[in-house]
């Protein structure tokens, strides 16, 4: 499904950091994962600001909107499945984190390409961007 | 929606008459203080709001968070009361006397609002009245009753003192009791340049304060000079638009000297891409017009276009969505070889239809903006600061856009235009929106 307008852009940023809090809530719950329970909890809330980020970005710079469709933007590559974190073994949680902190890094760095005639927006997502490859490296160091 | 009477005006004016001594003697920080908590009410809904106009109105979603954040900036810029509404005074006038001009509320104000802006419009004026220390009644739009309603009740649980903002839904009869009743100290309009005369002349009939805004014709120049690939999203967003239902829509496109067949080129193209449908589809980029009548309307110029001789390259008549069968869509629209006489280069169509009027150079576009009667805004792409400062010297229209296709202004700047589409001085919002709701009351003293 292509990501063709501001609303949509910022939309699916949002299903990013809501997919990604549920999927930390649940590590968090699972207690094969307990060495991570504080990491986990950290970035479960973390993405719940990250969410609140954005629909104030929505918000607050809708009116810089433009209608011509942005090209060539669209959901399939940044679509991670991450079901399991309640029940998997630390390993897996950890790498499949680590797959969704890299897309959504890639994702914030893709679309404020695409939008960089918003200045603030675009900012905005950089700055989004950089938090998730923070949060990389906290994994990083985790096994 | 059931409609309200002369009865329901009556009753809600008598409310706000009954609110208005209380909330007059308010402090200005006080009165301000319920605009701060709306705001944050605002933010809160702001989504449901936004879908709930999309949902009404038809158009797209992005649309409707722009309208609904251009509502909000007004509740902001209202805030700054303590400022705005302050008086002045000079001692010593002549040996020792002083004068103060305190600027006072007035009564019971109302607005009547268009179907095209159901959030935003009724907030031109509203949230400065009532911080002025005046007391409303508003009428939203018969076509678009249920958004108004939905913000009402957002204003509800901010908590008012009873009978300050006061709204009842109704047509015709609403609007003449409205116009007529005598305790309406000043009457505030948005829509057709027809209505707007009318709502001015019966006000100064019963007289009232009035500022009634219009229709528009405006014209958008596109120099030799300008920047095509940079203009081709603002300009296909100033003509189709919330479907071309702006006043301040794009709906002449003027090529200037050798640019037009490369400016027609690339904005066909651009044009054709549109994507038409629900407006809470994310793929839409277009929505329908506001009804079936409407549709008709705008479907009846294109006609009157193909029947006077125009040139019709991109026909919108045959639009169809799919999904949507019995949608109002009209599709992008465009002529070309339209003279200036020709009808639809001087009506205001308020639809998705373009009519390209070429000129020669910048006289030809001067004169074609300022004969046409209406003078809403008027817009130029250039890279030449002299043609830019030339068109915002010469030409009648109120809000000028260079390198802008939708010139509007935001809430801290009056929003109007003038000639036909302004009927009245006092423009909606900006710093000068306070004298429309005050009366300056001059003391002049001197101590014995």
């Amino acid at each position: 499904m292509p990501l063709q307008n501001f609303g949509s852009i910022l939309n699916f940023a949002e299903e990013l950091e809501s997919q990604d809090r549920q999927f930390y809530e649940a590590a968090a719950g699972n207690p094969a994962c307990a060495a991570h329970q504080s990491l986990f909890s950290e970035l479960a809330a973390e993405a719940g600001r990250s969410m609140q980020t954005v629909q104030r970005i929505r918000r607050e710079y809708v009116t810089e909107m433009i209608l011509e469709p942005i090209m060539d933007f669209t959901r399939a590559p940044f679509c991670e499945a991450c079901e399991g974190a309640a029940v998997q073994g630390a390993a897996e949680v950890l790498a499949a984190a680590r797959r969704l902190e890299t897309r959504a890094e890639r994702y914030y760095a893709e679309a404020a390409e695409k939008i960089k005639a918003l200045t603030e927006v675009a900012r905005a997502l950089r700055t989004l961007g950089k938090t998730r490859k923070a949060r990389l490296a906290k994994l990083a160091t985790r096994e | 929606m059931a409609y309200g009477t002369k009865e329901d005006v009556d009753q809600a004016v008598k409310a706000a008459r009954a609110a208005f001594w209380e909330w007059r003697a308010t402090p200005p920080l006080s009165r301000a203080r319920y605009l701060f908590r709306l705001k944050d009410a605002f933010e809160n809904n702001f989504e449901d709001i936004a879908k709930t106009l999309t949902r009404e109105q038809g158009k797209v979603i992005d649309e409707s968070r722009g309208e609904v954040r251009r509502m909000i900036e007004n509740v902001e810029h209202a805030t700054g009361v303590t400022t705005l509404m302050c008086g002045y005074t000079l001692e010593d006038i002549a040996k020792d006397i002083d004068c103060k001009g305190h600027r006072q509320p007035v009564g019971v104000f109302a607005a009547i609002a268009p179907y095209n802006f159901p959030a935003m419009v009724p907030w031109w004026f509203l949230p400065y009245a009532i911080v002025s220390g005046n007391t409303y009644v508003l009428k939203p739009s018969e076509q678009v009753p249920m958004t108004q309603t939905k913000i009402f009740e957002i204003v509800d649980s901010v908590g008012f003192p009873e009978g300050v903002v006061n709204m009842v839904h109704g047509s015709k009869e609403v609007v003449n009791a409205i116009l007529d009743h005598p305790d309406i100290a000043g009457v505030s309009f948005v829509g057709s340049s027809p209505t707007a005369k009318y709502i001015y002349e019966r006000c100064g009939a019963t007289g009232k304060r009035v500022q009634a805004l219009g229709g528009a014709k405006n014209i958008v120049a596109v120099m030799p000079d300008a920047k095509l690939d940079a203009a081709m999203p603002s300009l296909i967003t100033s003509y189709y638009g919330c479907s071309g239902q702006r006043c301040l829509s794009g709906s002449i496109l003027t090529p200037v000297g050798d640019v037009a067949d490369a400016l027609l080129e690339k904005f066909t193209v651009a044009a054709k891409s549109i994507q038409m449908g629900d407006g809470l589809d994310e793929k839409t980029s277009m929505g329908p017009v506001v009804s079936a009548a409407h549709k008709q309307r705008v479907l009846g110029y294109i006609e009157k276009g193909i029947a006077e001789g125009a040139k019709l390259i991109l026909d919108g008549r045959n639009a169809k969505v799919t999904d949507l069968p019995n949608g109002f869509f009209v599709g992008p629209t465009i002529f070309d070889q339209v003279s200036p006489d020709m009808t639809i280069a001087r009506e205001e169509i308020f639809g998705p239809v373009v009519s390209v009027v070429r000129c020669k150079n910048m006289n030809e576009v001067v004169e074609l903006i300022n004969s046409r009667g209406f003078a809403n805004a008027a817009c130029i792409y250039t890279s030449s600061g002299a043609a830019a400062r030339e068109f915002k010297y010469r030409v009648k229209p109120s809000m000028i856009g260079v390198n802008i296709g939708i010139a509007a202004p935001m809430s801290f700047f009056p929003f109007g235009g003038a000639g036909q589409s302004m009927f009245g001085d006092t423009k909606g919002h900006g710093q000068e929106i306070f004298n429309f709701f005050t009366d300056t009351k001059v003391v002049i003293e001197r101590w014995l």
